[in-house]
């Protein structure tokens, strides 16, 4: 196009670079910079050198709690929550008179808020009057009946199933990719006499390649932001059993108002995610062509 | 082997639709019981269906201002969301211009940053600027948030409309301005449409900035109004169920409407490397 656009250009671009400096930006910067100081809220940051970094990593058993919670729910997440959903993709993929319904239905603790997730887990496991203890009972296994969330020994997992099953996003995802292989493709598969396993493990799994290392990426990241339902379940609790770094950088920022601390939680998950992000780029190859 | 294929099929299928149906069904039903039943009878029927809880949930907290304010986050969340990034994404995906790919650069960082590492941070900024408690506030920070999915979705969809478009507009003395209101905007609908479930969504759900940006009940929104039932209203059973009812049931509402928009715009939300 040969008409003079600069003046447009830039006043199409100028308020989402507004928007951009004034949420991230700013936030990177502050960050980054106030990682290296003391600070608490009312009072000026001090510059201390890398001391909180040092203390992260030498003597805080809370913070090396979260971190190893938060890697093994990465963990989790991009291995058990991706199969379960690619699983159920190729299932709904054959077309059985069920699948418009099947995917309706898991699509609903997708789409409600975390908190409302929450909140159907903590009545579900209630200790007194909850579904699943009562099912517990009606067996008559009345004491492997327990306060869910609040016991040690299944605090950890209780939360976990709260999130794991739910992959439906994975899901949809696999489903769209699955239908953008051509038809004749499984045609003349099935012309050679490939059974429905090998179609699935020769044909469909490797041309998802892509997108399954893009769920990998998705699925590990969403758990380094998973406030919600650690909130509304467990709060981090019991002790300090199911707390993941973004709870720590909630309670060291504004509940014990140690911002300069709690700063450089946050430049080490910002760290975390970047490796993490890496390594599944080249685990996946993503980018590179198929084959 | 094929018959054992099979029964694990379909067996998986239904562990999976009970795990999803199942909470939220049983949730339902004890919404209509008294407490004493729900104690004594947790896994029955409700012995008739009232609607007391839901009435009182109305009355003890203040769910529908909670209420307004999610409507209203959600929808200038998302207006102000496709208007900015609908305009950068037009530009972005139709002129080289200096510090483009610059710019580029910077936007697809923000994707890698977990929004919690920002709790700070923004709550620092979004006080200093004086919304700290406003519904403004949040509306601002959420258009933020969602500024790389839809970036990613609206400009992939302005580079399939055709250039020649644009250029008999041009010719036939249309500007710039009216070139993007009149004639892209309009053939945009489904990309807008696209990205707009997935920003609504955003609003809708978000939880932990809703919580560090406000105090109170007069700017929050409605997963804290769950929050706010869990502490203050414990112990009776009946009434936290009815809450989180009026809570969930609106968004599967919406999503059975517009499944159609929000599956495929899971789909185009995806990030491909």
């Amino acid at each position: 196009m040969v008409r003079k656009n600069k003046g447009y250009i830039t006043l199409f671009l100028l308020p989402t670079v507004v928007l951009f400096i004034v949420v991230y930006a700013v936030s990177i910067v502050i960050l980054f910079g106030t990682s290296f100081t003391e600070w608490s809220s009312g009072r000026k940051p001090v510059f201390i050198g890398l001391a909180n970094y040092i203390q992260l990593f030498t003597d805080d058993s809370d913070f090396r709690k979260s971190f190893l919670n938060t890697g093994l729910w990465v963990l989790l997440q991009s291995t058990i929550h991706v199969a379960i959903g690619t699983a159920f993709a190729i299932i709904l993929n054959m077309k059985e008179f069920y699948w418009k319904f099947a995917r309706t239905v898991y699509m609903f603790p997708n789409i409600i808020s975390g908190a409302a997730v929450g909140m159907l887990f903590l009545c579900m496991l209630n200790p007194d009057f909850g579904a699943v203890n009562s099912i517990v009972r009606l067996f008559g296994h009345a004491d492997y009946a327990q306060n869910w969330f609040m016991d040690y020994t299944t605090a950890f997992f209780s939360v976990t199933m709260t999130w794991l099953p739910y992959a439906a996003v994975v899901t949809i995802l696999i489903l769209a990719e699955i239908a953008a292989i051509p038809e004749s493709l499984f045609e003349s598969a099935r012309i050679d006499g490939a059974s429905e396993l090998k179609i699935i493990f020769y044909i469909i799994l490797p041309m998802l390649r892509n997108i399954i290392g893009t769920c990998v990426i998705l699925a590990g990241t969403s758990m380094l932001q998973k406030m919600d339902i650690i909130m509304m379940t467990t709060g981090g609790g019991p002790g300090n059993e199911t707390m993941n770094l973004p709870i720590y950088i909630y309670k060291t920022a504004l509940m014990e108002n140690n911002f300069g601390y709690s700063n450089s939680v946050g430049v080490f998950l910002i760290g975390f995610g970047l490796v993490f992000v890496l390594l599944c780029r080249n685990l996946f190859r993503i980018g590179s062509s198929q084959n | 082997m094929k018959k054992g294929l099979g029964v694990l099929k379909y067996g998986f299928v239904l562990l999976i639709v009970l795990l999803s149906l199942g909470p939220f069904l049983w949730v339902l039903m004890a919404s209509f019981k008294t407490n004493t039943e729900i104690l004594n009878n947790s896994l029955g029927w409700p012995s008739s269906f009232r609607f007391s809880n839901y009435v009182m949930a109305f009355k003890i907290a203040p769910l529908s201002r909670f209420y307004i304010n999610s409507v209203i986050v959600g929808i200038f969340g998302t207006l102000l969301n496709l208007l900015l990034l609908g305009m950068a994404g037009y530009v972005l995906a139709r002129f080289q211009f200096r510090f483009k790919n610059l710019l580029m650069g910077a936007f697809s960082l923000s994707l890698l940053i977990p929004g919690a590492a920002m709790l700070q941070p923004l709550y620092l900024t979004v006080n200093t600027l004086g919304l700290y408690d406003k519904v403004i506030g949040l509306i601002i920070v959420y258009a933020g948030f969602g500024l790389p999915v839809s970036l990613y979705i609206l400009s992939s969809y302005f580079l399939t409309i055709p250039k020649g478009m644009e250029e008999s507009a041009y010719l036939d003395g249309a500007s710039f301005i009216q070139t993007f209101f009149r004639i892209i905007l309009p053939i945009s609908k489904p990309g807008f449409g696209t990205a707009g479930v997935m920003q609504f969504l955003l609003c809708w759900n978000e939880f932990q900035f809703a919580i560090i940006l406000t105090t109170g009940n007069q700017s929050r929104t409605l997963p804290l109004a769950l929050y706010y039932f869990k502490s203050q209203f414990a112990s009776d059973y009946g009434v936290m169920f009815a809450a989180t009812m009026v809570v969930i049931v609106p968004s599967i509402l919406v999503y059975i409407l517009l499944q159609k928009q929000v599956v495929s715009g899971l789909a185009a939300g995806a990030v491909k490397g």
